[in-house]
């Protein structure tokens, strides 16, 4: 495993991302898995995928997205969660299937609105959410 | 003014290592607010694994955990209230939904979390919280809405 941000799992498994007019589409799978890190203590008796691991699990797939769109240099940091509801939970060997629609804005920096929603492997909703992203540069930060 | 230690809070919170986010209650007014931190360091497993050579702002301690922290502090001031009251809630704690949460700073290993949290209603299971996430002088989230949901069943019912 490596990494250019702190994380506490690696959230996605796939993304795939398609042009859309003024942003785009993303679509990721991350499968359930028991052993990950964190997931040990939620909790010790049966485990459960955290909620804000969903939240983790859109952020990284946008962050994929931002690579992909404006460089190896560009970060997407969480800004704003508008609004975010849970529905059906995930537990180990399920599949959380995320569809974010993106809208790009020109904004100093720049942002990116996501409209989210996220489905288990069988259908049933799992969890909705409407983002607002930060795109950083990280070119040389710290050597400005 | 109720002061918790983590023993304390080990009782309270179903959360286990490394996953328990909240280290210390500073103040807690039972069915009203709470001061908690939770302090963030290197060696915890959300910075293993990280490339070489990074810059400072790549360890940002991430949004998710610190939105993880503010529910679980809570989800002890509810849960203690609950307990105070002679209530006993049976089920999975869960977080249900959120809105209005605007970050605006970051938190770095060595930094000190401090949530405040308050309650603004509770329904049966649901409880709605807001408040604030600050390290030291600098608020770095506000979080306008967060309700925490116990729920009955949840271990049965599996997807795919």
């Amino acid at each position: 495993m490596s990494r250019r941000f702190a994380a506490p799992l690696t959230a996605v498994d796939t993304v795939d991302i398609a042009d859309t007019p003024g942003g785009a589409r993303v679509e990721a799978v991350k499968r359930i898995a028991g052993e990950d890190p964190y997931l040990v203590g939620h909790y010790p008796d049966f485990t459960i995928y955290p909620g804000v691991f969903t939240l983790e699990s859109v952020h990284q797939a946008i962050r994929h997205w931002a690579t992909e769109r404006h460089g190896p240099g560009a970060v997407a940091e969480l800004a704003t969660i508008t609004s975010i509801s849970f529905a059906a939970p995930l537990v180990p060997g399920d599949t959380l299937r995320i569809g974010c629609d993106l809208t790009e804005h020109d904004d100093t920096p720049a942002t990116v609105r996501a409209k989210v929603r996220c489905h288990r492997g069988d259908g049933a909703l799992s969890a909705r959410m409407t983002l607002e992203l930060r795109i950083d540069r990280r070119d040389g930060d710290d050597h400005a | 003014m109720i002061t918790l230690e983590h023993a304390d809070i080990r009782r309270i919170l179903p959360h286990r290592h490394p996953v328990l986010l909240v280290d210390r209650v500073l103040d807690l007014e039972p069915g009203s607010r709470i001061t908690a931190t939770k302090t963030v360091s290197g060696s915890e497993p959300c910075y293993a694994g990280l490339d070489e050579d990074l810059p400072t702002s790549a360890y940002a301690y991430p949004a998710s955990l610190l939105v993880e922290s503010f529910g679980q502090t809570g989800a002890v001031l509810w849960l203690y209230s609950a307990a105070t009251a002679g209530e006993r809630r049976e089920g999975t704690l869960i977080f249900g939904s959120a809105r209005e949460v605007t970050i605006t700073g970051s938190a770095y290993p060595g930094d000190v979390l401090r949530h405040t949290v308050e309650i603004d209603q509770l329904i049966g299971d649901n409880a709605f919280m807001r408040g604030e996430t600050w390290v030291g002088e600098r608020r770095i989230a506000t979080l306008g809405s967060v309700l925490a949901v116990v729920r009955e069943g949840i271990a049965a019912g599996t997807g795919s």
